[in-house]
């Protein structure tokens, strides 16, 4: 190869290196919860979610849109979380826009665990990033207490029966009997759309294990095409009368959409607040009434293999020392 | 127990053996209950032990 052709491969290489590097660098992603991840705790408050894009000065990204993906921890080796149907999936996706950089919103974390944040960035001037945010999720300290003191009873109770069982006397075993009940759940159906005076909510039929879409849109009588709507989105947990989602005035150009995994099936509301300029806010709410799921038999195995092993230590540790007493 | 097993049947077994028998009945009972309390769907359990069963942190529920 003549070296001029040589010369010129090199350099179109660096070019490219050099590029890609520069491209690399172009935005940078950057997120916060708040309070942080190790304070947070599953279905005890909302996280405020923050995520940050600036350019390669440190300014932050003027207009742009970012899409969000949220996935839920993989489901443990032997133990699984109260939710096992949420573990692996999808929780979350949505495309929020950048206002000086910035995107807010809220969310509850269902479970402990490991999550991952997909975020994807398409700036205004067309530059592009993408990032992956891995982040920790403790389990409540309540519940590993009353795992403990729960633990700690059966292996009484096996202490207690294994000294029982043990010596020649001769001892009365009472057995209760479970009752038995019919099992059914319950399934609400398709929600139609609701009109409220010129916007429109739908929500896709919500069940435990899969996300659900919810879309939101303006009429034309309603202002839509008369620039953009801001949209506030707000999802309660009637129950434990939490927020597990909201997003507050979002400029929308008339047409919002998302899906949304609702983690237990439990009755959810879900309010949209849109406002155009210059026009009254319009404001719409549905109820929603998610179809629990039975956790598969599996997810039960290993607890109960747990709580029957811990019994029988306790049979067995009863058995032994009743038998060292008594010699 | 056994006085019951051995003046009907008039058969006796060692009390090793008694006691093995003892507690895999023990053991089957538990099981059997522990499942339906925390692992079965019946509604009439599960709502009245639904916040047990989350609050254990490792039982599955809907």
């Amino acid at each position: 190869m003549p070296l001029k052709h040589l010369a010129v491969l090199l350099i179109l290489f660096a070019g490219a290196l050099f590029g890609l590097t520069a491209r690399a660098e172009e935005l940078n992603v950057y997120f916060k919860t708040t309070p942080r991840p190790e304070l947070l705790r599953p279905f005890a408050d909302p996280a405020d979610m923050s995520l940050l894009v600036t350019g390669a000065d440190g300014r932050p990204v003027r207009e742009g849109v970012v899409a969000i993906r949220i996935d839920a921890p993989a489901p443990g080796f032997f133990f699984s979380t109260d939710y096992p149907l949420v573990e692996g999936t999808l929780l979350s996706e949505l495309r929020l826009p950048l206002r000086q950089g910035k995107a807010n919103w809220k969310y509850l974390f269902p479970i402990r665990g490991e999550y991952r944040l997909a975020v994807d960035v398409t700036a205004d001037d067309g530059m592009k990033a993408s990032k992956t945010f891995n982040f920790h999720i403790r389990e409540n300290q309540k519940k590993w207490l009353a795992l403990g003191a729960f633990s700690a009873a059966l292996l009484v109770l096996g202490f207690v029966a294994g000294r029982i069982f043990t010596g020649t006397r001769a001892t009365a075993m009472s057995l209760i009997a479970a009752a038995l009940f019919a099992s059914t759940t319950g399934n609400t159906g398709t929600l139609q759309p609701v009109p409220a005076d010129g916007t429109i909510l739908t929500i896709a039929p919500a069940t435990v294990g899969r996300p659900s879409e919810i879309r939101w849109s303006l009429t034309r009588a309603a202002g839509a095409g008369h620039g953009a709507a801001a949209l506030s989105l707000i999802i309660t947990h009637l129950e434990k009368r939490k927020i597990v989602f909201a997003a507050e005035r979002m400029p929308v150009a008339g047409e919002w959409s998302m899906k949304f995994h609702f983690p237990d099936g439990a009755e959810y509301r879900v309010a949209a607040l849109g406002n155009v300029p210059g026009r009254t806010p319009v404001r719409t709410e549905q109820m929603v009434s998610v179809t629990g799921v039975q956790p598969p038999a599996s997810a039960m195995a290993g607890v109960l293999a747990y709580f029957i092993a811990l019994i029988a230590l306790g049979l067995a540790a009863g058995r032994w020392s009743k038998r060292r007493t008594s010699k | 127990m056994e006085r019951t097993v051995a003046a009907r049947l008039g058969i006796t077994v060692p009390e090793g053996v008694s006691f093995l028998i003892k507690s895999g009945i023990f053991l089957s009972v538990c099981g059997a209950t522990l499942f339906v309390a925390l692992g079965a769907g019946y509604p009439a359990v599960h709502d009245a032990l639904h916040n047990v069963r989350h609050a254990l942190a490792i039982v599955p529920c809907h």
